[in-house]
């Protein structure tokens, strides 16, 4: 089962590889160098043959034959008939010297064996000449360089093998290491899915491409566990804020039970029940709803709006609410023409802006004064809403945005603490820019999104 | 009117069809796309109420096949599912009218009758009038008792709006959608703000009052009984 695994394994599939191409060459390589190796040693056996021969025939002069026959004799008699074999006959063909004869050598290089008269077996490079009118052959053993070649094989032959092993193994150590890595991966990635969102690759801190891979996984799994993390601060949050309504409903719900029982008029308790059945179903939509929102499928439905014209669309539509609350909005009108055209969604940045206004409408104390306003710098579009109400304190700013979040002071006013989280869900949306601004007195909310192509004037 | 409710979840299913009966609606009740569009083919209803997660055939395709087969019956989707998204393929898939769960029967009931007596589309007239009171839709004028009214821009359109379901009642809510354009409930008076300014107008100054409240659910226009 294992030997499968490892076979299976990309790390160990690739050291065979190359241990396969890493011996082949080897071989190869090993087979050209013998080759010419051997192609040296014939020449030099032809050289030292002809070399001999020159010396030996040197010793005659002409005239003294004697002189060549003791030459020929001394040399037989100095050198093993294993090494090298003489041979010198009269012009008749009549043995002179030498350790053989009648053999027919023709003239120049030859290779002869089964030489007669000779204990030694094997085959042997001859040269033979004209000496005046006789002929000296001189026959070199090819023995010793069948020697040499015999121990250059083998060595070739053990070489390779321990190649071929050191290549297998240091594949294997190294496929087996790269290996280990990756089942370190499998398994941090194993836990993960099992939940345990805290597990991270171990890393070697080489800064190898492995390393690499697993620092920009690790990278992923915090974003991931922090996301999760913040998920589960939303759900527990819902359901902490989803209790106390609801808590609520059931005592309304019991009262008008136990009234009902006794006869009396339950109306009343009924309709308190539908508010807060209603308050509950209001922030389950607009946490649905936000959560859509960045889900970011609107996206699709982008097109070209006139933000101006939002922002005074909703301060026609609020400014008679403002009035009723003793309250003044205006909006001031700097933009002409196509100036406020930006890429979005009309729907989505009404419904920011009336939550902007409202956010103040609800806020604030009567008397304040609410102003919106839209204008262009460069190819930015700013949308403002701002009061000169009681204002946010600067270390909310922040926390403002977060879901659920209401400042302490304001949890007695109605509201579900989401509607700055749609206003800034809706501002990313549209890759805007949420800033609150401390005027003391008042806060000012800015909205800055990049103006369409086709608003510039 | 003669109602097709698809839905299939039976509570919902019978609460709807006992108010609506009560109502003086007659209803068939199904719970199966498949039946639904059968039944939409077959049958001559005044509206379709669907749901759009039913059992074999979901509300969309169903009522996208009944469009392509030919039935203009006005269909009012009824769901649990409220994306933003939804609305707007629900419209486009040929419903005319969207209903999100959990909703006040008074609001199912109101959005019914405003689709079942919608009058054909050529019948546009440019003329308007509740007892004394006088829309002209072109001159953009409003005339109670031979004396012009000012309205600002969002008070005619909400004037017209009631004018033209004259006798019924318009929820708050298919108010904020039609004269607002908002598809979200916004958490200060906005409607109730218009409405007050609105009958100042066109109520205060007069005997009779023809802009009447309709407690915890919305609002009508007619003349006294």
């Amino acid at each position: 089962m294992r030997r499968l695994e490892l076979w299976r394994s990309t790390a160990f599939r690739m050291a065979v590889s190359f241990a396969v191409l890493f011996v082949l060459t080897f071989v190869i390589s090993g087979f050209v160098m013998y080759q010419v190796m051997r192609a040296d040693l014939s020449h030099s056996l032809d050289e030292t043959a002809k070399e001999t021969f020159s010396v030996v025939a040197a010793t005659y002069d002409g005239s003294d034959l004697e002189d060549l026959i003791a030459t020929v004799k001394s040399h037989t008699k100095l050198t093993s008939p294993h090494e090298r074999l003489f041979s010198l006959s009269g012009p008749d063909g009549s043995h002179l010297a030498g350790n053989f004869t009648g053999m027919d050598v023709p003239e120049g290089y030859s290779v002869i064996g089964d030489i007669p008269g000779v204990q030694a077996d094997g085959t042997y490079r001859a040269y033979s000449g004209a000496v005046g009118a006789n002929r000296l052959t001189v026959a070199l053993s090819y023995s010793q360089t069948e020697r040499l070649e015999e121990i250059v094989l083998t060595g070739f032959i053990w070489a390779t093998l321990i190649v071929a092993a050191l290549a297998v193994a240091g594949g294997a150590a190294i496929a087996s290491r790269i290996q280990r890595r990756l089942d370190a991966i499998a398994t941090t990635m194993g836990d993960v899915s099992q939940g345990r969102l805290g597990a991270r690759i171990p890393l070697l801190g080489n800064g190898d491409d492995i390393d690499g891979v697993s620092t920009q996984v690790n990278e992923a799994l915090d974003r991931l566990s922090a996301l999760v993390e913040g998920m589960r601060q939303v759900s527990s949050d819902i359901a902490h804020d989803l209790k106390t309504p609801l808590n609520r409903l059931q005592i309304i719900l019991e009262a008008a039970e136990y009234g009902s029982s006794n006869g009396e008029d339950i109306t009343g308790q009924l309709v308190e029940a539908r508010a807060e059945s209603r308050q509950i179903n209001d922030t389950f939509e607009a946490l649905l709803r936000i959560a859509q929102i960045e889900a970011g499928a609107r996206k699709a439905r982008f097109a070209e709006v006139d933000l101006d014209a939002i922002v005074n669309s909703i301060a026609e539509i609020y400014t008679d609410v403002a009035e009723d609350s003793g309250m003044s909005l205006l909006a001031r009108r700097t933009l002409q023409g196509p100036g406020g055209l930006v890429h979005g969604d009309a729907e989505l940045l009404t419904q920011m802006f009336a939550n902007l206004v409202e956010n103040a409408l609800r806020h604030c104390p009567a008397g304040t004064k609410i102003e919106l306003s839209v204008r262009r710098e460069g190819d930015r579009v700013t949308a403002s809403v701002a009061d000169d109400g009681p204002g946010i304190p600067p270390e909310e700013h922040e926390n403002v945005f977060r879901r659920l979040y209401r400042i302490e002071k304001s949890r007695s006013t109605p509201g579900s603490g989401l509607g700055l989280s749609l206003v800034r869900a809706i501002a990313d949306l549209h890759g805007a820019t949420i800033r609150l601004e401390d005027r003391r007195p008042g806060l000012g909310v800015e909205a800055t999104f990049s103006a369409s192509r086709g608003g510039h004037s | 009117m003669r109602l097709l409710i698809v839905e299939d979840d039976q509570r919902t299913a019978d609460y709807i069809v006992r108010g609506l009966t009560e109502a003086g609606h007659i209803c068939d009740c199904l719970s199966d796309g498949h039946d639904g569009l059968f039944a939409a083919t077959r049958d001559n209803y005044d509206v379709i109420v669907a749901d759009r997660m039913i059992k074999g055939l979901d509300g969309l395709s169903m009522v996208k096949a009944a469009r392509a087969a030919g039935v203009a019956t006005p269909v009012l989707f009824l769901t649990a599912v409220a994306g933003i998204d939804d609305r707007v393929e629900g419209l486009e898939a040929g419903g005319d009218d969207y209903l999100v769960k959990p909703f006040a029967f008074s609001e199912l009931l109101a959005r019914i009758n405003a689709l079942g007596r919608r009058p054909p589309a050529q019948e546009q007239r440019s003329i308007l009038r509740v007892a004394d009171l006088e829309m002209d839709l072109i001159r953009r004028r409003v005339i109670r008792q031979g004396q012009a009214i000012d309205l600002q821009p969002r008070e005619f359109k909400l004037l017209e709006m009631l004018m033209q379901s004259e006798g019924r009642v318009i929820t708050r809510t298919m108010l904020l959608e039609r004269v607002w354009d908002f598809n979200f409930d916004p958490k200060t008076s906005v409607v109730e703000t218009h409405i007050s300014r609105l009958r100042a107008k066109i109520d205060k100054p007069f005997e009779t009052p023809l802009l009447h409240t309709v407690r915890n659910i919305g609002y009508s226009l007619h003349a006294p009984a």
